[in-house]
């Protein structure tokens, strides 16, 4: 007799956090406990709506899903019902202030909880919601984690491989969502061809490694799924937010229009210039983050941003 | 103060037997398939003792031929108890014995003597006061100890203490014991280089006083299972333990940040296993710094580090600990200067990393209080002993030590301007080359250039002294750049062979820079003084 799936709770009601909720009910029938603010009524049959953290305390395994920036308020008040016993799995592309800590170093730091693990990858948002075919990455340095996550969420439409390298999949989520803002941006320029982008790409990636590695991410990690292969989606996702970013910016949009086409909050907009940041203090090559960086503040043209991007001089 | 003589090491050799049961026990029961495990051993032993010239490891490698050259043929049960006899043997050799005499000799008698020999004119004032034969109190002015005393004899108390301190002399296990006597603490039992026991000065103290030994030649499974398994019963069975993380002496003089973790994990394990058998029994971690004005060790130490970019040799036997005269010589210079040893005890830890308070309670970063058991139960709430999960509860715990040795350090006149003078020499040469700098002979700085050079040094220990990243040695937070470097030229004069810095009609002159270096090296944790590593990335 197998064991029942246990109670998962998701704190976020955003589209992300509503996303993983569905997902976590549709592979396993698990029942679901969401922490929502929104005044929405998101209940579905298996999903229970919480207003306060304390019914948390009663799920195992929690998936954190909240905008970067909310992660130190919303680990410090549900830290008050956790323990060492609960999972705690956060699907949140940032790094945080100038020193780029992770987000499970925020909740090392304000939680009591140390089974910490990220999710990464190309799925996206509207794919978890309707169940369509796609695959993502747990990273923990918990064996136990990475099992229980596999066994919450995979099924025949969700493909749910794992890393034990915890920061590198954090790292490669942060920064693959910034290079997807240069992905959308070169996409949309006639004068790119795809040989062009395919050596942006693997620029990109490459100075990305470099810049993680000083992080202590394994560059293994941000080669595989959770990083190549994140970006890989990206070049299909036209509807990624990161993507939508990058495609008005190259369009001349200024970055609160693009911001307001793109919908969703884009992470990767106020990373991108402190990844250039951290990657020069550390005498790490940042060509392509720089470059990026400028295209946000409008400080360059695109053809000078292009030509910065490639590594060439007047075209 | 709590009564040291009714901690459970005073009952060891009651409980001998005991110990080496279940160590031998529980190896047979983890190991998977004999015949992997015995192979596995016979091939690594078989390899160390070829061409060997002793009779007895001559005698030894015939046996494991001929073990190999059975094991095919042998039945199961035959290969487990195979097993169980090499097992039995191993925890014989490594366990190791209590003499209460010995330890109520050495720690009453050995200090005043030892004083008194290199000092006679304090053994004169104790042979006019013969009491002051039966006290401690004659090192206590030399040797000081400093953290939460009550705290730690509280805790010794209600759970078990692991004592984790830096090393870097091979004097450090019975500097930091007698510092656990000074301070009204239980002593503990340590995992000691079976090498140690070969030498002539501190084999008898190694032999009675609780220490166990570590063959770090050999490095099969069932060895390195049957260390760990005897480290794990003795914590589980409250005998309270010494493991020196950085695994071997520091060799460069820094303070450890990469440890070895192997026989750290242990206290996870004891501690879990206290729980499955539902007798929680709390381990506390004791991350400690020993610091020396000047190290006993110091020439060979950095010449091995030096040596081949690093190809240390694991084991030296031949250094200045094994010579009388140098020890005689180490210790009168080291009596002759007070406060020359600071051992500090930092803030103890559960076996998870979190800090403990006064009643042995665990607290995660923000203060809340935390039950501890909670982090080796599973997704249904019960206790469960999983390895995978408690290695990196263990290396998680590497961390918070490794910090704590930043925090803990002792900053001595000695590294403070070690610092300053090689930084002067980095600038005299405009080199940044570790190798080309080394090179430098008798290189003259002006006096009052390095008199500033280490004011500034000390200005930015005190900021980071203040928040909290590292301790300065008392008395140099007030002290002139001059007066401190007159105070490390009386330090370093006397002991090594060759002067480190020495006064010159013209300056000072840096006489010595692969000693500088050594010295210097303490402060490169925390940021400050030459750092090779960086120094060769910046190039």
């Amino acid at each position: 007799m197998t064991a029942p799936a246990p109670i998962v709770g998701v704190v976020g009601g955003g589209p992300w956090g509503l996303s993983l909720a569905r997902a976590v009910r549709r592979a396993k029938q698990s029942e679901v406990l969401l922490h929502t603010r929104r005044h929405a009524d998101d209940s579905q049959p298996g999903i229970d709506i919480v207003r306060d953290f304390a019914p948390l305390a009663e799920t195992p395994l929690i998936i954190l899903a909240v905008p970067s920036p909310a992660v130190r308020s919303v680990a410090r008040e549900l830290g008050d019902h956790l323990s060492g016993r609960h999972m705690v799995v956060h699907g949140i592309r940032g790094l945080s202030g100038d020193d780029l800590r992770t987000v499970s170093q925020i909740l090392r730091e304000e939680t009591p909880v140390r089974r910490l693990g990220a999710l990464g990858g190309p799925v996206q948002a509207p794919e978890l919601h309707s169940g369509r075919a796609s695959a993502m990455i747990v990273g923990s340095a918990f064996a136990d984690v990475t099992a229980t996550v596999v066994a919450t969420l995979e099924g025949p439409w969700l493909q749910v491989k794992s890393t034990d390298d915890l920061v590198g999949l954090e790292w490669a989520s942060a920064l693959m969502g910034c290079l997807s803002v240069g992905l959308g941006y070169a996409q949309v320029r006639d004068d790119v061809s795809p040989g062009l982008l395919a050596a942006l790409v693997s620029g990109a990636v490459d100075e990305a490694v470099a810049i993680a590695k000083v992080a202590g991410a394994e560059a293994s990690t941000l080669y595989g799924l959770g990083g190549y292969g994140d970006l890989l989606a990206s070049m299909a996702l036209h509807d990624r937010p990161e993507v939508v970013v990058g495609r008005a910016l190259a369009r001349g949009a200024s970055l609160e229009e693009a911001q307001k086409e793109a919908e969703l909050r884009v992470e990767a907009v106020e990373l991108i210039p402190r990844v250039a940041r951290f990657a020069q203090l550390q005498g790490v090559a940042s060509g392509f983050f720089a470059a990026l960086a400028d295209i946000l503040t409008r400080q360059t043209s695109p053809e000078a941003a292009l030509a910065r991007l490639f590594g060439m001089r007047g075209r | 103060m709590a009564n040291t003589r009714a901690a459970p090491i005073f009952r060891f050799n009651d409980q001998r037997a005991s110990l080496v049961r279940k160590t031998v026990d529980r190896v047979c029961e983890v190991t998977g398939d004999p015949l992997l495990a015995l192979n596995d051993a016979a091939y690594h032993e078989t390899r160390r003792l070829d061409g060997s010239k002793r009779p007895r490891e001559q005698e030894r490698l015939e046996s494991w031929k001929s073990l190999a050259r059975r094991l095919s043929r042998m039945t199961q049960g035959e290969r487990e108890l195979a097993l169980r006899e090499l097992a039995h043997e191993y925890a014989e050799d490594i366990a190791g014995n209590f003499d209460p005499r010995v330890f109520s000799f050495s720690t009453r008698l050995v200090p005043t003597l030892v004083t008194g020999l290199l000092n006679p004119s304090s053994l004169a004032r104790s042979i006019s006061d013969p009491a002051s034969l039966f006290s401690i109190g004659s090192l206590r002015d030399k040797v000081r100890v400093e953290g939460d005393i009550a705290q730690l004899q509280r805790l010794a108390e209600i759970g078990t203490l692991v004592f984790v301190p830096t090393h870097s002399s091979n004097l450090d296990s019975i500097v930091f014991g007698f510092a656990l006597e000074a301070s009204g603490l239980p002593p503990a039992t340590y995992g000691a280089g079976k090498n140690l026991f070969t030498n002539p000065i501190l084999s008898f103290f190694m032999h009675n006083l609780g220490a166990y030994r570590v063959d770090r030649r050999l490095g099969h499974r069932v060895y390195k299972d049957c260390l760990k398994t005897y480290s794990t019963v003795l914590i589980e069975n409250g005998f309270h333990s010494l493991f020196f993380p950085g695994g071997t002496r520091s060799r460069s003089g820094m303070v450890e940040q990469h440890l070895k973790l192997g026989l750290v994990g242990t206290g996870i394990e004891a501690y879990t296993r206290t729980l499955v058998a539902g007798q929680e029994r709390k381990v506390f971690f004791v991350p400690s710094t020993i610091n020396y004005l000047i190290t006993l060790e110091a020439e060979t130490l950095i010449a091995d580090f030096l040596e081949a970019a690093g190809k240390a040799r694991y084991i030296i036997v031949d250094d200045e600990s094994s010579r009388v005269a140098r020890v005689a010589a180490f210790m009168r210079k080291l009596l002759s200067m007070a406060g020359s040893v600071v051992i500090r005890f930092g803030r103890p830890l559960d076996p998870f990393g979190c800090a403990v308070d006064e009643d042995g309670v665990s607290h995660d970063k923000r203060g809340r209080p935390v039950d501890t058991s909670s982090y080796v139960r599973n997704v249904h709430g019960d206790v469960a002993l999983d390895a995978a999960r408690n290695n990196q509860y263990t290396r998680e715990l590497g961390v918070e030590i490794a910090d704590s040795y930043r925090k803990e350090t002792v900053v001595m006149s000695t590294n403070v301007v070690a610092a300053a003078a090689f930084e002067l020499l980095r600038q005299a040469t405009g080199s940044r080359d570790l190798f080309s700098l080394l090179r430098v002979r008798d290189e003259v700085v002006d006096r009052d250039t390095l008199a500033r050079e280490v004011l500034r040094i000390r200005d930015q220990l005190v900021d980071l002294e203040k928040s909290g990243g590292v301790r300065l040695h008392e008395g140099l937070h007030q002290i002139s750049g001059g007066d401190m470097v007159a105070q490390a030229m009386r330090a370093f004069s006397g002991y090594h062979t060759t002067p480190v810095i020495q006064p010159r009609a013209d300056g000072v002159a840096l006489r010595d820079p692969k000693l500088l270096f050594y010295y210097q090296n303490r402060l490169v944790a925390h940021g400050l003084g030459y750092d090779p590593d960086r120094a060769r990335r910046a190039s």
